[in-house]
């Protein structure tokens, strides 16, 4: 099976809001999921520019082709499981 | 001025176990017009905030009377008659090791009661003659005078006599380390690193003599000065998107016709790179640190980094000092920048809006408030030639 691809944006205004957290993933993988995930670091990807309300949504983070807005270490995780849960159903 | 030399100059101190502040003072200038600098090392008698006087007040007419030109023996005999008399030895003392140094080569160095200046070419120590001039009112102090024609990769040591007397009562070295330990020790890191910098060398001296020490305590104020004539390294640092779009091909264009080493400083400026040269840039994880954004590799750049969280790191650091055990992207940064010595900066002033969103966490810089820092630091601190472009 293909592994899941996470894309962790670095970009300046991602990396202050959270995204040194979620880089985590690179080297403390939750264990379920450790051999499953492939991670993709990235400058930035410009996506906060591209908001439409004013306010900045980062971090931001794509697992496969889904973008996560406001990204959480957790959210990632259990973005991770369902996508695997669903490929196992 | 493309041909003329550069002079690295650096200096660490340590001071006397026990007291506040030092008791030898270390200054130097760069006079940009005349292609000049001059370095004064003078040790104060005694230790602590009086020997601190003495040699700030030393220091300071020394350079003055340099700069201006003055007669030496006038000169000296002008400092001896304005210094404090110390109560307990009754006399007015300081010493003081002079290096006055132009671009072109000439360098005179003068002298008084500090041990003698090392000079290295050629991976050995040379032997200069110098001219001994004295005062009829201060007839037991002897001014020496030596000059010499610097070549790219020389270097002049000098060092208080905590250096050359360090490890005294450490029955391992009765007599000290002495001068000639000290000679012995930078041919040995020269011969190690032929391009060691004039920062890391006088780091590496004084730690070695604070290594002599009984217990690791400086017994006197250890202080070392080192100059290295090179030719200048050369640095560009591209940082942030042109403000017109247009520009982008230029800047792309600069850096690949630069010819000395280059750094890119953030996310869009790298993009911007990576599209124009038709480049591919990679994240560099060796470089993970949990403060700064990972650097990234990409062919022919030195160097790949973010933006502005890296600068304003890298400005602590480079006030504070650099962090020898980390190596994340804004150390990396920072060496590059200490290891160059003429810096070229290209600074793009497109606002990145994304960073003004209040909803931040932390201050956010803008670039070329951060940049400006940077580079009077590097002037300043580091005598650092610096040329900054906005575009």
């Amino acid at each position: 099976m293909e592994k899941v691809k996470i894309k962790i944006c670095s970009g300046t205004s991602c990396f202050v809001m959270g995204a040194a957290a979620i880089q985590a993933l690179e080297f403390t993988p939750p264990e379920d999921i450790a051999d499953k995930i492939e991670i993709v670091e990235v400058r930035c990807m410009n996506l906060c520019h591209n908001v439409n309300d004013k306010h900045n949504h980062g971090p931001f983070v794509y697992v496969n082709d889904e973008l996560i807005e406001e990204a959480t270490l957790e959210k990632v995780i259990n973005k991770v499981r369902s996508i695997l849960n669903s490929c196992n159903a | 001025m493309d041909n003329s030399l550069f002079i690295e100059v650096s200096k660490e101190q340590c001071q006397k176990h026990g007291e506040d502040c030092f008791g030898d003072t270390v200054y130097t200038k760069k006079i940009p017009e005349e292609q000049r600098i001059i370095s004064v090392l003078s040790d104060g008698l005694g230790s602590g905030v009086k020997a601190n006087i003495l040699s700030s007040m030393t220091t300071r007419m020394a350079m003055k009377f340099v700069e201006s030109n003055m007669e030496l023996l006038r000169s000296s005999e002008v400092m001896m008659d304005a210094l404090p008399i110390c109560q307990v030895r009754k006399i007015s003392y300081a010493t003081f090791s002079i290096v006055d140094s132009e671009l072109e080569g000439k360098t005179r160095i003068i002298e008084m009661d500090n041990p003698p200046f090392i000079f290295i070419r050629d991976g050995k120590e040379l032997n200069i003659k110098s001219r001994e001039l004295s005062s009829p009112k201060w007839k037991d102090r002897t001014i020496s005078v030596s000059q010499i024609t610097t070549q790219p990769e020389d270097r002049i040591i000098l060092m208080s006599d905590g250096v050359s007397q360090a490890g005294l009562g450490n029955p391992k070295y009765p007599l000290g380390w002495q001068r000639q330990g000290c000679v012995a020790y930078a041919l040995k890191m020269i011969r190690k690193n032929p391009y060691i910098s004039a920062y890391d060398l006088a780091h590496a001296i004084v730690r070695e003599a604070l290594d002599k020490e009984v217990d690791k305590q400086a017994g006197d104020d250890i202080s070392c000065v080192v100059l290295y004539f090179r030719k200048p390294r050369k640095l560009l640092v591209l940082t942030g998107p042109p403000f017109d779009e247009d520009k982008d091909r230029e800047i792309a264009e600069m850096v690949s016709l630069y010819d000395g080493k280059t750094a890119i400083c953030g996310g869009t400026t790298a993009n911007i790179i990576e599209r124009e040269l038709c480049l591919k840039c990679e994240i560099d994880k060796t470089s993970f640190d949990e403060n700064i954004p990972m650097a990234s590799t990409m062919e022919g750049i030195d160097l790949v980094t973010e933006g502005i969280l890296t600068l304003t790191e890298v400005y602590r650091m480079l006030k504070e000092g650099i962090e020898k055990n980390k190596n994340n992207a804004a150390v990396r940064l920072a060496n590059l920048l200490l290891d160059s010595d003429r810096i070229d900066f290209v600074v793009g002033t497109k606002i990145n809006i994304a960073h003004q969103d209040p909803n931040l966490p932390m201050e956010l810089e803008i670039r070329r408030n951060i940049v400006k820092k940077i580079f009077r630091l590097l002037q300043d601190k580091y005598f650092k030639e610096i040329s900054v472009r906005y575009v």
